[in-house]
């Protein structure tokens, strides 16, 4: 019996849906045939290192086959073009999916090849139609010029891309049926393999990543032993449908998942599918598929857990207009839903290559129901997310959450990821919960009566002075806020209205006890209440000494300042504190906010019992507290302090950056604010004798009399201190 | 200007004099000011918004068709005019442009009595600009007046109160992005990939060139580094216009993939740059760095591009500057290169402001040392391809700023200038204070202003003065500010202590300044008491903020208006106690 020698497939892909797949492929190819594959994989989401780059370079040189599945990334492309080039002879064939141009063109399979021009969306059909064709093979060029040229605009991110989908998507419905018509042989043949791996790619259930990668080793690695092998057509799935860990299969209507959840929903006492208790979930195809859920399944599970019923639809990737309509909507337009969370991590209409946020604004704005997007660490590991204070990579980054908010996204939590030993990706626990219980919260403030609303309006106040209670750039604080509690009261909201903006500001400022407050204190909380309301004492107490410490602190207790109005709270924000404190500010990272701020927002969460937090005017230091940057972690404060509070924040519409850092580290819903009426500065006091000075001179033609106005300017001038 | 050189101009030096002076006045004259506080779901009259809606109508817009006023008027006007012009001369320009002035500020008025159609055709008349050329400007204006007279800014709080869609919407100056309207909606960023834009990369030429054509004038020669100030605010308001600013001086242009993402850099050759490459210590915002996380890298790299390529180091200034930091500091390359700093991971803030506001600094130096400790974490990738997340790397920093001698930053808004908030001071003033320690220079400190009909660089002291006779000293934003009583005093309190910063950090605030806000706010009786009645607090603490100047020597104020300003220190310090 000969030795079972090795066989090696390397795969560059993107996302978190095919490594677990190609690694049971692995297993089972090996098994089944007696070779030893063996699967090198890299995810091409975020640039390689160096140390990676060399073992791509080790892995290149003995493989026998190269696929390379939808890479858009221009650093790692730009990199492995040559790498691929110097290894095409040995390897038995490179199989370039979905890329970008540069990439496609480094298909080698047999003869066949693509190039031609860049821009010529046809070119991928191969090196021309020569007469001695046969019929056959003229009919799968045009197929494949027809889908190759979709395949290049959306490489692109062409407009084309999108207009066309459907037409491409019925293409590849027929595509497995035609190619049997294909004959087999010579370059036809080639394009016929290339089509064939292609169909399985499109649907990468674990079967079709297994059968993809045999199609391939069978016809290009020329080994004895796999030369016999029976690869199984494409099997299909359906391309949008309900998705729900518990079913035993994909629901390709609402009515049908209703019946299921119905049923289900009154044997274990779950939440109906009534609309106000529903949450839509956005899921991505290509997970469903490979059945990689475990994130998306603990997530649905957190859901439901707080008592709200889940719609999971798998979305199209390059529109979710499509599933949002065929299951979010009814038959008269209403809404099944009250919130949405977007699970797939791209735009809403346009997928990872662009993003068309009107549409999708005109869309979301139809359905009226907050939109979220949430984030799964697909190009970095959970584990290197976790010990990062960064936090996200610029990838996700600027792909997972810059996008998506551009449609009007908000809390970009981090719900799962891939973890270093994992080849799915798995929930975040902790995270999952957070998010549903802002779902939860959220959905409170949707069906509550106003009247028994709480909510606390909280001011900044910097620097710490009685003076500046109420600042914020370019906002009048306190006629802001008077205007807002009367839109609250003619709301149906419990508040009680002071007689103006004046009377407003003097309570809230009358310091009645003497405390030497810049504000009223609303509450004194005790050091023990503040250690039982506040989880992170032991931690604060690290940087700043034992509880209650210095600031916003009177006698053993901590102040919090504020004023309450029926059912609303308008308090002031204590500062970061170490203001005036020069040891504190040298503090390069880290630390942690002071009592005086953890004890406010205790006070605001779990005393007062509030349903929302408004921030009013730009800007406070909560989303400025250490953390990380992007994709908080339970460990991140201003995560900590926001809590499960749902969170808005009046900001100044000409600072779309410090607002941006609001949105991102505190999951606050941005309400953008006018800046002041402006004027030209116009001229005044001496300046307006400066002027008419000036054009009295410019307006003579009198000598002397110029002489004698330049006198008059000069010693205006000077008096004005120009120089 | 004295008595004797007075005496020795000739009648066209007089001229040239009057119209310089002329066009300062002009300038400040010009200048959009805030007249007061914005109140939550207040909407616009049209008297608040003619001055405005001349500004909007002051810029080309291809993307609304529509062209700038002031241009079509000229160009009308240059076709009218009967007599062939004889070598215009200064004073005919000065007049020319005085002349579209008048008929756009008469166009504006006639729109907002008349409509339209009327400001249309008076245009026409008066100018001979085609009904069809400033058509589209006008409707722009129409739509920006009727967001601007309605207010849903209260409707869209109470809607995201009970958990509907909040449709998001750009953050800008409405002059910049008129799309800004309506308010009431969910700000959002940019897409970090996007930047620089293909038109940032093109307006940043020009100020670049501006920049250093100032700088030559200034000190003689180019600089042969420069420390730039990035944040997150101009760079999305303008798709990255500070960005592409820092790669023209190091001379790159940007290279977008197949994706259209700005993914890489390229070396502009010499023979086309025309100029050696500038070497560029950047300093970004701790919001910068979250905002545009692979800008910060990409900026890295294009350092790291220039500083390998074989040219000579008169050309090539980030090379020259590489090798020697390489050679004093004996390191590697990899460090040497390191001109990206931003803060410590997870945080924000140079925290200078900090330490102005509360007056507790000493020497200078706790000033510089205070931002380098901030800021001086690399950012980018290292020689092995590793991202590097903010690794403190101070005597890599303190080695790069040693041979700046210009300090720099992009201002894109008068909405937000530099005395309207703390920031300003903490980075620009930050690192101009750094440089100054390190380099055992004071660095030349320039603003640039690119959101004016004409891109303009300043020094910081112009600045500074501009603004201060503009905003600070101006009845028309003073008194708009008082009309929100308490609020307003504090911000002429915090406009003051702004300008202190400029004291503080660069020694940029002539001493006339606090003198008049002196005589201003503090030893004019009647404003005194109603400074007192409206907020004493905010008023002791402008009061405090002038004696500080004074005694840190900022201010070299007459003995007796020291006194005075003591004596008001105490009536209002017993005022509070009482009151308290």
């Amino acid at each position: 019996m000969p030795e079972a020698l090795g066989l090696k497939v390397t795969v560059f892909y993107v996302g978190s849906s095919l490594l677990a797949p190609l690694r049971a492929a692995e297993r089972e190819i090996t098994r089944a045939y007696k070779v030893e594959l063996k699967v090198a994989a890299y995810n091409f989401g975020a640039p390689l290192d160096e140390d990676e780059w060399a073992s791509v370079e080790r892995d290149l040189a003995d493989s026998s086959v190269v696929f390379v599945l939808h890479v858009t990334d221009g650093a790692n492309a730009a990199r492995l073009v040559p790498l691929l080039e110097r290894c095409a002879s040995r390897t038995g064939a490179t199989v370039v999916i979905n890329c970008m141009p540069d990439l496609m063109r480094r298909t080698r399979m047999g003869r066949l090849r693509f190039g031609g021009r860049r821009d010529d969306p046809n070119a991928l059909g191969g090196e021309g139609g020569s007469e001695r064709d046969e019929q056959g093979a003229s009919r799968a060029r045009r197929i494949v010029s027809r889908v190759g040229g979709w395949m290049a605009a959306q490489a692109r991110g062409r407009e084309g891309a999108r207009k066309n989908h459907a037409q491409y998507l019925r293409y590849v419905e027929r595509l497995p049926a035609l190619l049997r018509l294909v004959p087999g042989a010579g370059r036809v043949g080639d394009f016929k393999h290339y089509l064939q791996l292609f169909c399985y790619f499109l649907q990468p259930t674990p079967a079709n990543v297994r059968a993809m990668l045999l199609y391939a080793l069978k016809h290009y690695a020329h080994d004895e032993r796999l030369a016999r092998a029976r690869v199984a057509p494409p099997e299909t799935m359906p391309a949008v449908a309900i998705y729900h860990p518990d079913a035993p299969a994909l629901f390709d209507s609402f009515e049908k998942y209703r019946k299921w959840h119905g049923a289900r929903a009154r044997k274990s006492k779950l939440a109906p599918l009534d609309p106000v208790s529903t949450v839509g979930l956005l899921l991505m195809r290509p997970q469903i598929v490979s059945r990689t859920t475990k994130h998306y399944d603990g997530l649905i599970r957190a859901v439901e857990q707080e008592g709200l019923a889940v719609l999971p639809a798998i979305s199209t990737f390059m529109d979710n207009r499509e599933a949002c309509e065929k299951f979010f909507v009814d038959g008269a337009r209403q809404s099944r839903v009250s919130q949405i969370v977007s699970l797939t991590g791209f735009s809403f209409v346009g997928g990872p290559a662009m993003n068309d946020s009107e549409a999708a604004v005109q869309f979301l704005k139809g359905l009226n129901v907050p939109y979220r997007s949430v984030v799964s660490l697909d190009v970095q590991s959970v584990e290197a997310w976790r010990e990062s204070w960064t936090g996200l990579n610029p990838v996700q980054a600027g792909m997972q959450v810059a996008i998506p908010e551009i449609d009007g996204a908000t809390e970009p939590f981090v719900f799962g990821g891939m973890s270093r030993q994992e080849s799915e990706p798995l929930p975040l626990g902790d995270r999952c919960r957070r998010i549903a219980r802002r779902l939860k919260r959220w959905q409170r403030l949707q069906t509550a009566p106003r009247a028994d609303v709480k909510l606390a309006l909280v001011l900044f106040c910097f620097p710490p002075d009685k003076g500046n209670v109420g600042t914020a750039a370019e906002l009048d604080v306190f006629a802001s806020v008077w205007e807002m509690l009367r839109r609250l009261e003619a709301e149906g909201y419990d508040v009680e209205v002071p007689q103006d903006a004046d009377e407003l500001r003097e309570r809230l400022l009358r310091d009645e006890e003497g405390y030497g407050a810049a504000a009223r204190v609303e509450y004194r909380m005790g050091a023990d209440e503040y250690r039982a309301l506040c989880p992170h004492v032991a931690e604060i107490e690290k940087d700043w000494g034992r509880a209650p410490g210095g600031i916003n602190s009177f006698g053993g207790d901590l102040l919090i300042q504020g004023l309450r109005l029926g059912k609303v709270f308008v308090g002031v924000q204590p500062t970061f504190g170490y203001e005036g404190d020069p040891m504190k500010m040298l503090m390069a990272r880290g630390g942690a906010p002071h009592h005086g701020f953890a004890a406010f927002y205790s006070f605001v969460e779990k005393v007062f019992g509030a349903d929302a937090v408004v921030h009013v005017g730009t800007h406070g230091a909560l989303e400025f507290m250490p953390g990380k940057q992007l994709g908080m972690s339970d460990e991140c404060w201003s995560d900590r302090l926001i809590g499960e509070l749902p969170h808005l924040y009046a900001y100044s519409v000409n600072n779309p950056s410090e607002g941006s850092i609001a949105r991102r580290r505190s999951y606050a819903e941005l309400i953008s604010y006018l800046t002041p009426p402006v004027e030209d500065a116009g001229v005044y006091r001496d300046l307006a004798g400066l002027k008419e000075l000036l054009l009295a001179y410019r307006q003579t033609a009198d000598d002397a009399e110029r002489a004698r106005l330049f006198d008059s300017i000069e010693a205006r001038a000077a008096a004005l201190h120009f120089d | 200007m004295n008595e004797a050189e007075r005496r020795d101009l000739t009648s066209e030096g007089r001229d040239r004099r009057v119209r310089e002076l002329s066009e300062r006045v002009a300038e400040i004259e010009q200048r959009l000011i805030p007249t007061g506080l914005h109140v939550f779901g207040r909407a616009t009259s049209d008297g608040e918004c003619a001055d405005l809606l001349r500004m909007v109508a002051s810029f080309d817009r291809p993307d609304a068709g529509s062209r700038a006023l002031p241009r079509l008027i000229s160009e009308g006007l240059g076709a009218s005019v009967s007599h062939p012009r004889t070598g215009a001369s200064g004073e005919d320009q000065l007049r020319t442009r005085e002349r579209v002035e008048a008929i756009l500020r008469e166009a504006i008025s006639i729109f907002l009595r008349e409509g339209e159609t009327a400001a249309c055709s008076w245009l026409e008349s008066e100018a001979n600009v085609g009904r069809e050329a400033s058509r589209p400007t006008f409707a722009l204006l129409g739509e920006v007046r009727s967001r601007l007279r309605t207010n849903g800014e209260l409707d869209s709080l109470v809607a995201a109160l009970r958990g509907r869609y909040v449709e998001p919407g750009p953050g800008a100056d409405i002059v910049q992005n008129p799309k800004v309207l309506p308010t009431g909606r969910n700000t959002h960023a940019v897409n970090p990939y996007g930047v620089p834009s293909d038109l940032a990369f093109a307006r940043a030429r020009h100020v670049v060139e501006l920049l250093l054509e100032r700088h030559v004038r200034e000190r003689g020669a180019l600089p042969r580094a420069m420390a730039l100030v990035l944040w997150g605010l101009d760079n999305i308001k303008t798709q990255g216009e500070g960005v592409a600013q820092a790669l023209w001086l190091l001379g790159v242009r940007p290279l977008r993939d197949s994706l259209n993402r700005v993914a890489d850099v390229e070396p502009i050759p010499l023979g086309e740059l025309g100029r050696p490459r500038i070497d560029v210590v950047m300093t970004v915002s701790g919001i910068f760095r979250d905002l545009f996380s692979p800008t910060v890298e990409l900026l890295d790299r294009a350092v790291r591009r220039v500083a390998a390529l074989d040219e000579p180091e008169e050309m090539n200034f980030v090379r020259g500057n590489v090798a020697a930091q390489a050679e004093s500091g004996s390191c590697a390359f990899d460090e040497a290169a390191t001109r990206v700093f931003s803060n410590a991971p997870g945080n924000y803030g140079a925290n200078v402001n900090f330490m102005v506001a509360d007056s507790v600094w000493e020497q200078d130096d706790a000033l510089a040392d205070l931002f380098v400790t901030r800021k001086c974490f690399a950012y980018g990738t290292d020689a092995r391809g590793r991202r590097v997340e903010g690794r403190e790397a101070r005597a890599a920093m303190r080695r790069a700023l040693s041979r700046v001698e210009a300090t720099y930053q992009n201002i894109d808004s008068f909405e937000i200038g530099i005395t309207d908030v703390d920031h300003y001071f903490e980075y620009l003033g930050g690192v101009s204070k750094a440089v100054e320690k390190s380099a055992e220079a004071r660095p030349a400190i320039y603003l640039s202003d690119t959101l004016s009909r004409e891109a303009k660089v300043r020094s910081l002291a112009e600045t500074v003065r501009l603004e201060t006779r503009a905003k600070t000293l101006n009845p028309k934003w003073y008194e708009g500010m008082l009309r929100h009583g308490y609020r307003g005093v504090a911000e002429i309190e915090s406009r003051v202590t702004n300008t202190f910063g400029w004291s503080a950090t660069a020694d940029a605030v002539d001493g006339w300044v606090y003198t008049e806000v002196a005589e201003t706010f503090v030893l004019d009786d009647v404003m005194l008491a109603r400074l007192r009645a409206l907020n004493p607090h905010s008023a002791r603490a402008l009061v405090g903020r002038l004696l500080e100047a004074a005694g840190r020597g900022f201010w070299q104020a007459e003995a007796d208006v020291i006194e005075r300003l003591r004596e008001i220190f105490s009536e209002l310090e017993d005022r509070i106690e009482g009151v308290a």
